[in-house]
């Protein structure tokens, strides 16, 4: 195995397995151009045929030099600190990534969720929001229970939560909840500084993008997180 | 009227009217903050302006943007030096000593050598500009057709493997990922859809200003976080010692280098500031004695990006003005604000609206000299956010990056996109991917398909006619060679540990 690790297989089955996936993917859309014979799949075929040989030099070198970075290299990101912080806090062991992708998993299932209770149920307009307004919950009460054990995986996906919460509750009651969130993700647990940074941050944002440039946030589209984003923003233009 | 003549009745112009001068101070400091504030940058602001600009005459609009452009593609190096965070694809090689500077305690210094620089650079890069449109645009239109064009693109990204990731193999990796992203949506020739997965969003592809606010924003922040959660977080050091003049005049040499390299790729439609910065970047390196030190801290890493960079901006116009061809995301939206107008940017604006052009110079010309007098004031003031603790800075950073985002076309899933891009930033720098290689290969991805194939088209599919054009030959020549070479260098050199 020279110097390999499971770690770099892991990796070189990734790019492959992207690139094959891809390959396939594009006889969706094999059809020929008239005035020029690659057509549309013959760029994307000869980058796919690239990132397959990169991937395979990259597991070569592996084999003959582990991890130690190639010479002539400058700027590396191993010198800006992500890959230390990783091998130092042991955040690169299999139950790690499946507990974080556990986690990051949490926020699409709320952006289907209306399409899954759809299997069981006839969903109208009401009712697709009262579904989300159940998911919400239910899938924070998961992320909670799952968070205790893999803070960075919480931190990672509390973003894409509040990302997946915007269309439907709204930038101006989600951004409150979501500074709290972070805050006390990152270690604070002050409660005076975190309602001063709650404050600071909201009238900042409100001040600059809603009042000054008059930027349409997100409102959200249920009641009453709607009702709640449309007077605050009648309020401040 | 003689260049000169011209310019001082378009100074003239410029600072007789009240609302102009009103326009230019409020898009020199707009730039500079929205550049140096993490998480949003000049995009944003040109994004949520450029509807304000149909209340605007076309003098003062493209003013505007002229301005934002020149002091923005300054502050986005701010955030890159203190932070690690670019504030557009054009500052990513700053950030490559910039921030290991901050982290060293040289900040002031790293902002303070990319203040000089940028002015250098925009200033000289301006005055060419005013000096020369017209034959530099033919020049360049001449010369440079599709081939050359795409024999550049493929020579900017074999030199940018070389640089931010940790393997030469994980630098191509990382290019192509990116360039795999631009492939999304529409493909340039007949219009076929390719991988939109049935989703209509995708279909006019992924959008980059959420994608870059992800790999580079939101992804540091990530990493930081995993620092901050696991202990071996540390605050970045304080200091607005700036260098000595003495330091400057010593990189002399690499500043008129990357300002020569700034200029050039400036001119080229389609390839502007990103490639610049990238090329100012690596010849700094592949000229330098002491080649390892860069990436750890050093000043010529940054002189050499941001002068390139801002070199590019006053060229970055001679293709738009002259010839409508815009350079980049933000002279891109520079024709829509002619369009509002009813003009059409190219050889005739030089002919209907000779004001309009001269008074963009001038102001173009005092928004980098400018740089120099107000970046220093608001350095000293936006260094002062190092102090914030990170746990309430993060916040912040991410909800400005949700409205950065978000504002540029008002879809939420463009904020999705940007998480998602964050993570997938996240994950891949802790394997020792380069986020700043994805972007770039992502920007230049969709000129380098298109320009190859009406390369092809021109050459009747005879892969040798790239050898009969002596640019395009000599350019992938030196491409392939440098390929060659850093594969000789990853594998026969002695590794670094």
């Amino acid at each position: 195995m020279g110097k390999l690790r499971l770690g770099h297989i892991c990796e070189a089955a990734f790019w492959l397995i992207l690139a094959a996936f891809l390959y396939v993917e594009s006889f969706d859309f094999d059809r020929g151009i008239e005035i020029y014979k690659f057509g549309a799949t013959g760029w994307p075929r000869a980058l796919l045929l690239l990132l397959a040989v990169a991937a395979i030099g990259q597991l070569v070198y592996q084999f003959l030099a582990g991890d130690k970075s190639t010479s002539g290299t400058v700027g590396a990101a191993s010198d800006d600190g992500a890959e230390e912080a990783a091998r130092e806090s042991g955040h690169s062991h299999l139950r790690w990534y499946v507990s974080a992708f556990c986690l990051l998993a949490l926020p699409f299932l709320y952006m289907r969720a209306h399409d899954l209770a759809g299997l069981f149920l006839t969903l109208d307009k009401d009712g697709v929001h009262s579904v989300k307004l159940v998911a919400a919950p239910l899938l924070l009460v998961v992320y909670l229970f799952l968070a205790r054990g893999n803070q960075v995986g919480a931190i990672l996906t509390l973003p894409l939560f509040f990302a997946a919460l915007l269309e439907d509750l709204g930038f101006y009651a989600m951004a409150p909840l979501f500074i709290v969130g972070i805050t006390l993700l990152m270690g604070e647990r002050r409660a005076r500084w975190i309602a001063l940074t709650v404050a600071l941050i909201m009238g900042f944002m409100l001040l600059i993008f809603v009042s000054l440039l008059y930027v349409g946030l997100p409102t959200g589209n249920i009641s009453p997180f709607y009702d709640l984003s449309h007077w605050l923003v009648t309020l401040l233009q | 009227m003689d260049p000169f003549g011209n310019f001082i009745t378009g100074t003239v112009t410029l600072f007789s009217d009240p609302l102009g001068i009103l326009i230019f101070f409020g898009g020199v400091i707009g730039g500079m903050l929205f550049g140096a504030i993490p998480g949003v940058s000049m995009l944003t602001l040109a994004a949520i302006l450029l509807p304000f600009t149909a209340h605007l005459s076309a003098e003062h609009g493209i003013m505007l943007f002229s301005v934002i452009y020149c002091t923005g593609v300054y502050g986005g190096a701010i955030t890159a030096i203190l932070f690690n965070i670019p504030g557009a694809p054009e500052n990513a090689p700053t950030a490559f000593d910039g921030y290991p500077m901050t982290q060293k305690g040289q900040a002031g210094k790293a902002v303070g050598a990319a203040v000089m620089c940028s002015a250098i650079g925009g200033t000289v890069s301006a005055v060419i500009m005013m000096a020369a449109t017209a034959p530099i645009a033919n020049w360049a239109i001449s010369a440079f057709g599709p081939p050359e064009i795409f024999a550049l693109v493929f020579f900017g990204l074999a030199v940018a493997a070389t640089v931010g990731a940790k393997t030469l193999w994980k630098g191509w990796l990382s290019i192509l990922l990116g360039l795999l992203i631009a492939v999304v949506g529409m493909d340039p020739v007949g219009g076929i859809e390719r991988y939109d997965f049935d989703m209509p969003y995708l279909l006019a592809g992924i959008h980059f200003i959420p994608t870059i606010l992800g790999f580079f924003a939101v992804s540091e922040i990530f990493v930081q976080a995993e620092k901050k959660a696991t202990g071996v977080y540390k605050a970045p050091k304080l200091s607005v010692n700036f260098p000595t003049l003495t330091e400057l005049i010593a990189h002399k040499f690499a500043v008129f280098r990357s300002i020569v390299i700034g200029f050039f790729c400036g001119i080229l439609p389609g390839i502007g500031a990103t490639l610049a910065a990238f090329m100012g970047y690596n010849e700094a390196v592949r000229w330098s004695k002491d080649r390892s030190e860069f990436g750890k801290g050093k000043l010529e890493g940054v002189i050499s990006s941001e002068t390139a960079n801002n070199a590019a901006t006053g060229a970055a116009m001679i293709p738009l003005l002259a010839l409508g061809l815009p350079g980049g995301a933000l002279t891109a939206m520079m024709v829509g604000v002619f369009q509002m107008h009813d003009m059409e940017p190219g050889p005739l604006v030089f002919l209907n609206s000779p004001d309009l052009v001269w008074v963009v110079f001038a102001a173009m010309f005092f928004a980098n000299l400018s740089i120099l007098f107000v970046g220093f004031l608001e350095t000293k003031t936006i260094i002062n956010l190092l102090r914030i603790p990170f746990q309430f800075l993060a916040p912040l950073i991410l909800l400005l990056a949700t409205v950065g985002a978000y504002a540029v076309r008002g879809l939420v899933i463009d904020v999705v996109v940007m998480f998602i891009a964050g993570v997938a930033g996240f994950f891949l720098r802790r394997s020792g991917y380069s986020v700043a290689g994805i972007v770039l290969g992502l920007i230049l991805g969709k000129i380098g398909e298109q320009t190859f194939a009406q390369a092809m088209q021109m050459l009747h599919f005879e892969w040798t006619g790239f050898y009969d054009r002596p640019i395009a030959a000599f350019l992938i020549l030196a491409a392939l060679l440098t390929v060659a070479g850093s594969i000789y260098s990853a594998f026969f050199k002695k590794e670094r540990q």
